[in-house]
């Protein structure tokens, strides 16, 4: 298994990749991964008795841009990597063969907006094919999923169980179960053919979506993990409510309290003016007796 | 003329408060103005420093330590992260205070597969809140988390939107992803002094660098 190998050789490729699509598409959005009108496409090699492969992966609607992982080996899985909707060719090269070479496979991937695939050389090295696999993004609530990929020549057929829940019964090498849904848990996969099982704890979190790939290892079976996706567990309700209005824009106060310190004001303006006038008029005067 | 005096002096009072209410009203008839986030790239800061996480690697699921901190430059953002949960109604937690941003911790962390959520407040009832500029942010700026081992996760914004809060787009912001991705959310558009709530929320959309 090359992981770490894997690790190291991405980003110079990517790199270029990710600018090559930037340059076409126009706009810093297009090189940023995840950008509305972007799915992702993962490349693996599942095939037990194919040595190592150099992957192409090219694009219809840029020809200049390409991505290549080197020497992927056995049961090496690369990350997603997020690429515009549109269709893709992916090509495989004996590991060291010019780009120009013609391919040993080459299979077309349409890639829609939020979709997720895995593109997999699968089978013996005589049946060698790529098979593309739509990968789920969403799981039911409160639940994970997760499907099984059968890449053991040795164990032709198996059977894999989590906590003792069927996942696949009598799966056949070089073919992948539906996903399904399970209550998450932290579990035991067990992976049972006629000629040897493997056991593995495994943690799946609701809101996650997992691929279990059944290999063969130095010895016996090897289970391996892939997360697919995951989200939230639990989803929060509705919106997030992280604003008071301090610096929103607000209609003007209410003027009644100013009009009624005008009115009380002028009536008693008024009223001192009328005791004025009273007391400006000219008094009675008492006549004197006769 | 003993009545004079005193009407003369009620008659001055008079005037005096009718002027003086004259003069509040006048003081207090324009709207108070929106306050306006300075441009972006003033007050910017400097990027943090430290080891730079790699995104996760397949096989996964590998763990990454919980986010403390977060760092986006360009609008001069630097704020602990304190932890969020869920409300009674099982509304997501806002930040006690408008000066801190939350991370919730029902989802991924930071660097982890899937849409890392932090929320910080636009504003407070007297002036900017952490997230004031967020809706500033374009495509192509970075944003950093610090997590508790001393690591950076570095993301690139990828997408900025508004969406009303009666239509807030639950499975985009906290639905499974196949990568490491963040969300930033805070206020945004018109408010309701009614509610004394904005109608709208500002979600930022970002990326794991590789």
């Amino acid at each position: 298994m090359t992981f770490p190998r894997m690790a190291r050789l991405l980003p110079v490729p990517l790199t270029a990749f990710a600018l090559l699509l930037g340059a076409q598409a126009a706009g810093a959005a297009a090189a940023a991964p995840a950008a509305p009108g972007t799915g992702w496409i993962r490349l693996a090699h599942f095939s037990p008795n194919t040595p190592a492969v150099d992957v192409y992966l090219y694009s219809f609607d840029s020809p200049g841009a390409r991505l290549v992982l080197h020497h992927v080996a056995y049961g090496t899985v690369s990350p997603y990597q997020p690429v515009a909707a549109g269709d893709y060719s992916v090509a495989m090269r004996a590991a060291g063969a010019a780009a120009t070479s013609p391919p040993v496979l080459s299979t077309s991937v349409a890639v829609k907006a939020g979709h997720a695939y895995t593109v997999a050389g699968m089978g013996p090295e005589s049946g060698l094919r790529l098979q593309v696999m739509s990968d789920e993004l969403s799981t039911p609530a409160g639940q994970a999923l997760v499907r099984v990929i059968q890449a053991s020549l040795k164990q032709q057929v198996v059977t894999v169980d989590f906590g003792g829940k069927l996942l696949a019964g009598r799966l056949s090498f070089a073919t992948v179960s539906p996903y399904r849904a399970v209550a998450p848990g932290t579990e035991a996969v067990t992976a049972t053919g006629s000629g040897g099982d493997a056991t593995s704890t495994v943690t799946l979190a609701a809101g996650t979506v997992h691929t279990l790939v059944i290999l063969d290892g130095a010895a016996g079976l090897q289970i391996v993990n892939l997360e697919d996706a995951a989200g939230s567990g639990h989803m929060p309700v509705g919106a997030a409510s992280t604003g008071l209005g301090g610096t929103a824009p607000r209609a003007p106060a209410s003027p009644a309290p100013w009009l009624a310190v005008i009115a009380a004001g002028s009536l008693l303006a008024l009223g001192a003016l009328l005791a004025m006038a009273g007391a400006l008029r000219p008094r009675r005067q008492p006549r004197p007796g006769t | 003329m003993p009545a004079r005096g005193p009407a003369a002096i009620t008659l001055a009072v008079g005037l005096a408060v009718a002027a003086a209410g004259t003069a509040g009203l006048l003081l207090t008839r324009h709207a108070v103005p929106a306050q306006r986030p300075a441009a972006a790239g003033l007050g910017a800061l400097p990027a943090p420093t430290g080891p730079i996480a790699a995104p996760p690697q397949p096989p996964g699921p590998r763990p990454v330590a919980r986010p403390v901190a977060l760092t986006i430059p360009v609008i001069g953002v630097r704020t602990p992260l304190v932890s969020l949960g869920l409300d009674a109604a099982g509304a997501l937690q806002v930040p006690p205070t408008p000066s801190v941003a939350g991370w919730y911790d029902g989802g991924p962390r930071p660097g982890a597969i899937g849409p890392a959520v932090i929320v910080g407040h636009i504003d407070s009832y007297q002036g900017p809140g952490v997230f004031f500029r967020l809706s500033q942010l374009r495509p192509g700026d970075r944003v950093y988390v610090r997590r508790a081992d001393g690591t950076l996760a570095v993301f690139r914004v990828t997408s900025v939107r508004m969406y009303p809060k009666d239509r807030f787009p639950t499975q985009a912001v906290y639905g499974p992803t196949p990568d490491a991705e963040l969300r930033l959310i805070t206020c945004g558009g018109a408010f309701d002094p009614v509610t004394r709530s904005y109608l709208s929320n500002v979600i930022v959309d970002a990326t794991q660098e590789r």
